[in-house]
Formats: structure tokens, sequence, C-alpha cells
């Protein structure tokens, strides 16, 4: 190795490829304003169509977060044709988002008219098929938030959907599916922790991450 | 458990069951009128006999009970009109009105009705009442499906169902039916979702308490239950489609055991030490220290007759083994060689030895292929029919005498591997159990099923062994007499009730299985009698060897003796009244 672990501030890094990594936590993220911004200050170059696309991606993202899973759909069809009919899971995903929405406005009849034609050919298939039951699971209850499938309902289902819409349209765009600081974050968490083994052993604290942002 | 009260106080009170006495005190009446009128619900008993709480000469059986069983059974027969009048008169009714209602709902497919009957009806468990409304309630929601009434269903399982509170995994699976018809079957296929009806009520009837609804065919089945266990106690019981009458216990004699010589075979120029029925028990094998064996057939009137005599051993042949097809048959040589003979031929197809070494046992791999010996080097040795050697066993597998049997499955091998033990190889699992006596064993046999084996010892018992699971010791049999030869017994008659066994005394022994009891000591050779093989295809008859060179074939006490003709070697046997 070139450099000894112990001296790791005396590696070199370069300044365009911190601002790399910045740019892409926020393109990836949808930060319109402050991508604009960033270029502006640092001079990095980005691509042409970046703005926009972040544009649409940043609609589609906040579509699926709050629950409008028809329209994410359409957006999605329009940036990013057949990406979801390559992509079975995720448009089932969509389409349970749509249900689910059904179901919390008490439209139990559209909601079984929608499960039963467009969710119900998935159950053709044996990997839809817990899941499906874990959404018609829904229609039983009068007050779903109650039902043991309550999690379904919840923000964070949805923003785990629309993080999983964002990564295929960034991967249809040849876009990179995670943004490099995210990977660079785990990767180092990871090497990190498995530096320090030998000191968990004789009794010190394990790496953790959260204190090494506030240090 | 709720429902109606089998304690009933013995006092002079008119004999109403529970549920309607429930049904007086809470101001709903009778549904059906009872014995004698009003007056007499006042402190006078019953008339004549009848009073009695229980029936019966033990004292066992209750009354109530009794009458609601046998009404449930007329009912059942179809004589409605006796069912009404039984309950009439003896005043018990089969079941409360509101048990009543609540079948006629059911079956009406009045659900709500029903539900809310449910709730009168006298359950004092609550999980009972919720478990039984759930279940009409979902027949209520499949019903509703199977007549596409869909937003319906739903409603139901939302309203009805869920509030329940019970069973959320079958809420889970009822809300998937509503998605498609076939919802985890066959994909476009109308499929009708519903049980009958009447099948609700059958699996009500079940959830419920049975002192509340009487299931179905209960008289049936106590019946029943006293005729097999007559037929299991009967320890001669040896024929099949004995028809059992209700009106005496079913009592086989001892007729039904194979008692009289019907035939004498003589062909055999020496000692007979082996024989076994074919397992279609159309040919009997016998093999004999004059180092022949004889393939006989047997005709369809049970006449025996020689069709082969297959020579060629250089030694006394110690015992054969029919090929699981019958087709052809192995024969083995003390301590020789082992023959594969054609049976409908006699000729000789092959010979198998190992040079150096003797074999001394030999057996057939069920699926005919294969072929197995034991070795007078303790080896077992497994071989094709071609003679090429597949597999060898050493270490201490088998004895210098010993016997060889393989299960019908083909996993488990069994052989003499000790003087007191046997081992039980299992040919998968490569796990090796043992049976162990306290005695040398001399010879053993298998039962069909495979399940048992029967082990003959020194010191003249025979020990049966249970070897499903753990090899367990079940049952002993003694009174036949051995002191110096190998006595072979095995299994027999009509699902192998019985274990036969040959005696140095000359005579047939014949135990009951299940009990031990010795049945029949049968004399009649004039020499020790090695082996007996008892026919799988007749239970009424059997056949024995003996050193005496003949070989006997015993059936019932009351058929015709044989007469013989010049071409079967037997002897025209003399018996008088014998018709």
């Amino acid at each position: 190795m070139d450099v000894d672990p112990r001296h790791f501030n005396q590696v070199a890094i370069n300044d365009n490829d911190i601002n790399s990594i910045v740019l892409s936590y926020l393109v990836h993220n949808c930060y319109k304003e402050t991508v604009e911004s960033f270029v502006a200050s640092t001079g990095t170059k980005q691509p042409a169509d970046c703005i926009e696309d972040m544009e649409k991606r940043k609609r589609i993202f906040q579509c699926a977060v709050e629950g409008n899973a028809q329209k994410a759909i359409e957006l999605t069809e329009e940036l990013a044709p057949e990406l979801l009919e390559k992509n079975k899971d995720l448009h089932f995903d969509l389409l349970s988002l749509h249900f689910v929405e059904l179901v919390c406005a008490k439209k139990c009849t559209e909601a079984l008219e929608f499960a039963q034609n467009k969710l119900g050919p998935f159950g053709k298939v044996d990997k839809y098929v817990t899941k499906l039951e874990d959404f018609m699971a829904l229609l039983a209850y009068n007050e779903p938030e109650k039902s043991p499938m309550f999690h379904l309902l919840s923000l964070d289902y949805r923003q785990q959907v629309a993080d999983s819409l964002n990564q295929a349209i960034l991967g249809h765009s040849n876009l990179p599916d995670y943004s490099a600081l995210e990977r660079l974050i785990q990767q180092t968490t990871v090497v990190r922790q498995y530096m320090s083994e030998d000191n968990v052993k004789n009794g010190n604290p394990p790496f953790s991450l959260k204190d090494f942002i506030r240090s | 458990m709720g429902g109606v009260g089998d304690e009933e106080p013995a006092t002079k009170r008119m004999k109403l069951s529970a549920g309607e006495l429930r049904g007086l005190s809470n101001g709903s009446s009778c549904a059906e009128p009872v014995a004698g009128s009003s007056r007499d619900l006042m402190a006078r008993p019953l008339p004549s006999e009848g009073d009695e709480q229980v029936v019966g000469s033990k004292g066992v059986i209750k009354r109530v009970e009794f009458v609601r069983l046998i009404a449930k059974a007329l009912y059942s027969l179809g004589y409605k009109k006796s069912g009404a009048h039984l309950e009439e008169e003896s005043g018990i009714p089969l079941h409360s009105s509101f048990v009543n209602l609540f079948m006629q709902q059911i079956l009406d497919g009045n659900w709500d009705g029903s539900v809310d009957t449910l709730q009168k009806i006298g359950l004092s468990d609550e999980t009972i009442v919720k478990s039984a409304s759930f279940m009409i309630l979902e027949q209520k929601y499949f019903e509703l499906l199977d007549e596409e009434k869909d937003m319906d269903a739903l409603k139901t399982l939302r309203t009805e169902i869920v509030p329940l509170c019970i069973n959320g995994s079958r809420v889970r699976e009822l809300s998937s039916c509503i998605v498609s018809p076939s919802f985890g079957g066959t994909p476009g296929k109308n499929i009708v979702r519903a049980k009958s009806r009447s099948k609700l009520l059958e699996d009500l009837q079940k959830l419920l308490p049975p002192t509340l609804m009487i299931l179905d065919r209960r008289l049936e089945h106590l019946v029943e239950q006293a005729l097999v266990l007559q037929r299991d106690a009967c320890i001669f019981h040896n024929t099949l489609n004995e028809e059992m009458s209700l009106y005496t216990d079913h009592w086989c004699g001892k007729e039904q055991i194979p008692s009289q010589t019907l035939q004498i075979l003589q062909a055999h120029n020496d000692e007979v030490w082996f024989l076994q029925f074919s397992h279609d028990g159309k040919y009997l094998a016998s093999s004999s220290s004059d180092q022949s064996a004889i393939i006989w057939e047997v005709d369809v009137n049970g006449g025996v007759s020689l069709k082969h005599r297959l020579s060629g051993h250089q030694k006394p042949v110690s015992s054969v083994s029919w090929s699981p097809d019958d087709h052809q048959l192995l024969t083995c040589g003390v301590e020789e060689a082992v023959r594969r003979w054609d049976v409908s031929s006699g000729e000789c197809l092959h010979v198998y030895e190992k040079p150096g070494v003797g074999l001394v046992s030999c057996g057939w791999f069920p699926d005919g292929k294969c072929l197995f010996s034991g070795v007078s080097d303790k080896s077992i040795c497994m071989w094709e029919l071609d003679g090429k050697e597949l597999e060898c066993w050493k270490g201490q597998r088998s004895l210098r005498i010993s016997d060889l049997e393989i299960t019908s499955d083909g996993k488990q091998l069994i052989s003499n591997c000790r003087e007191n033990a046997i081992l039980l190889l299992d040919r998968e699992a490569k796990v090796e159990t043992f049976i162990e006596e306290d005695q040398t064993i001399t010879s053993f046999s298998l039962s069909r099923d495979n399940r048992f084996l029967l082990v003959n010892l020194l010191n003249q018992e025979i020990h049966l062994w249970n070897i499903e699971g753990e090899n367990k010791l079940v049952a002993k049999y003694k009174g036949h007499k051995r002191a110096r030869f190998v006595i072979r017994s095995c299994f027999g008659g009509l699902e192998e009730a019985f274990v036969a066994s040959g005696s140095e005394d000359s005579q047939v022994y014949i135990w009951h299985r299940g009990s031990g009891e010795l049945i029949e000591a049968l004399p009649g050779h004039s020499g020790a009698v090695n082996c007996v093989s008892w026919n799988p295809a007749n239970p009424h008859m059997f056949a024995s060897a003996s050193d005496d060179r003949t070989i006997r074939i015993w059936g019932l006490s009351g058929q015709k003796v044989k007469h013989r003709g010049a071409h079967s070697n037997g002897i025209h046997l003399n018996c008088n009244g014998g018709t």
C-alpha cells in the first residue's frame, strides 16, 4: 500500500472530485435550485438535460410520496416509456399505492373493482401472491389503520416506493441509481468498522457514523 | 361446557331436559308436547318402568342420552313420525326448540337469524359462539361471492366477520378470494366456493358441544364399535367377509382353523427342511436334505401335485425364496451355492457362487432384479441376476446358519448376525439396529406388512417383535418343543392373525397372535416338524414339512380329503367321517 492507514489525512484529494460527489447527491435527490447555484459557484460541469430531467423526476417522486400513484405512473410513462412494463415489481408497487389511496378514501366499490381488474392479474404469478394478499387484507377492515397491514398505509412505505421509482428512472437514463456520496459513506462505515474490530475487543466503542459527524 | 345438562336430580319431577327447563323458565313455550297433561308437571312420578335414570344391566347408560340417540337414529332412517312420537311419548326432546330452529335456519340460509339464535341456544363458552358465528358468516360470504354479489360479500366481511376479532389469518384468506373467482387455483374457471349447507351443519355440529346437538349417526357409530371389538376378540376368526349379526355376539368356532390333514406329499428321499408357498398361493416349494427342491402346484380345489423336481445341488437344500412375481425360485445349498430356477420350465437359470466360501441363505430384492445371500464368511452379498456382484457388507452380518429377509420396500435387510442377535440393516439410512435376546436365536420370519418379526429361540419360546420404529418385544408363544434342530414358525391366516410353528414332538402348533393363546397342537407327522407355511391366498390351508420325509397339507375339518392319482406322489388318506 502507498500510504500507511494511520496517515490517512495526508491523502491528496482533488477539489473536482469533491464537487462531483456533492453534485451527484444533489442531482439524485432532485434539488434543482441548489444544483443551479452550486454549479454557478463552483464551475462544475453538468450534463445538458440534467435540470429538466431533475424537474420531471422531482414531480414524479412527489406524486408517489403523496400517494398520487396514477399521476406518478402517467409522468413516468412520459419520461421513461416502457420502464414500468419491464419492471413489474415497481408497476405493482405503484398500482398498490393507488389502491391504498382508494381504501383510505373509503371508496370501497372503486377499490374492489380496481383490485379485481388491475391487481388481480398479478396474482397469477407466484411471487406477487403474498403481496397481493397483504393489500387485499386491507379491504376487510372498516378502519384499515387498525388492520394488521397498517404499515402499508404509512409514509414510510410510500417513501420506499418513491425511492425505488427514482432509482429505476435514473437507471433507465443510464445514470447511477445510487449517489456517489451515499456509496462512499456506506463503504467508509464498513471499512472503519472492520478496522476498529481489534479496538472493540479491547473495550473501545465501535465506529459510529453519527458520532463521527458530530465530532 | 354449555348445553343440555345430563345431571338430572333424582327427584320425582317430570324428566325434562335442561334445555326445555331453561326454555320454560324463560317464558318461551316448549316446541314439543310433553307426556301427560299439564297437571302432571307437579310432583307425580311418571307411570310404570321407564322412570329409571339409567338403562341396561350395568347402569352406565343414561336414559336421556339413550332415548335421544334412538330418536336421532329414527330421524336419520327417515322415520320422522316415529321419531316425533318417541320424543312425545318419552318426554325427552331430541333437541331444544332453539336448536331445531337453528338447524332449520342453517339449511334455509337464514344466516342472520341463525347467528341470532346462536346467542339463545345456551352456550356458555363465548369462543364457541364466536367460532360458530364465524363459520356461518363465512358461508354467507361465499354464497354471496358465488352469486357474484361482490360488494355485498365485502360488506359482510367488513361489518360482520371482522368485528368478531377472531381468526385473522382466515380473514386474510377470505379477502383474497374476492379478487378473483379462483384465487390461488387455476385461473379462469368458475369455481363454486361455498360448501353445501348440510356440510356446514355437520361442521357446526362438531364445533358445538355434543349434548346440544347430537352428532349424525352416533348410534350407528357405537354399534359399529361394538362389532369391531367383538371381531377383534374372536380368536378363531379366520374367514373373510364373515357377516356379523347384531342378534348375537360374534363368535367363531375352532372349525375356522385348518386342523385336518388333507393330503400327504411323499416325494423327498430325506428330511424335508423348508417349505414356502408362493405369494399368489398357486405354488409350494419344498427343500430337503436329499439335495433337491420340489415345486408343487396348487390347483383350484386345493389339491397339490408335483410339478418339478429341482436337482443340482451337491448339498442339502436349506431354504428357498420365491421371486416377487412368483416366476422364479431361489434355492440355497448349505454352505454351497444359490441356484435360480424358472418355475414354469423347472430349468436352472443361474448358479451363484463365491470362490473359497459357501452361501448360507438367499432372498430376492423387491424389484426382482437383484438377490441377496448370506455367506459363510459372515458377510452378506448382493448380486444382479446375471451374476454380477453389486455390493458386499462385511463384518459380522450373518452366521453359518442364518435366515435372510428383506422388507418389501427394499429398505431393511434382516439377518442373524450373532447367536442371540438379529441385525436390521437400513440400506438407505445406513443405520443398523439389533434385536437382542437372552437365548440363542434359531430362525426368524417377517410378517407381510413388514412390521413384525417372529423369532424362534433355543428355549422353546417364540417371540414376536414389533420392528416399526423402535424394536419392541410384544408377545411370546410357548408350548411347542425344540431341543436340537432348527424349527421354524410363520405368520398365517386372515390378516396374519395366527402364528404356526413346527415342533420336535411331530406336531404342528397354532397360536392366536393377538392373545398368545395356544389354539391347536396337531398330530400326524411321525418325525420332527421343521417348517410350516400358511397359504397367503387361502387362510384355510397350510403346509408342514417334517423329518419323516413327508409334507402334509392341512385344511378345515369339514373339508373333503383329496384322493390321489398316480402322478402326484401323494397318499390317499382314509379319514373317518371326513366328507
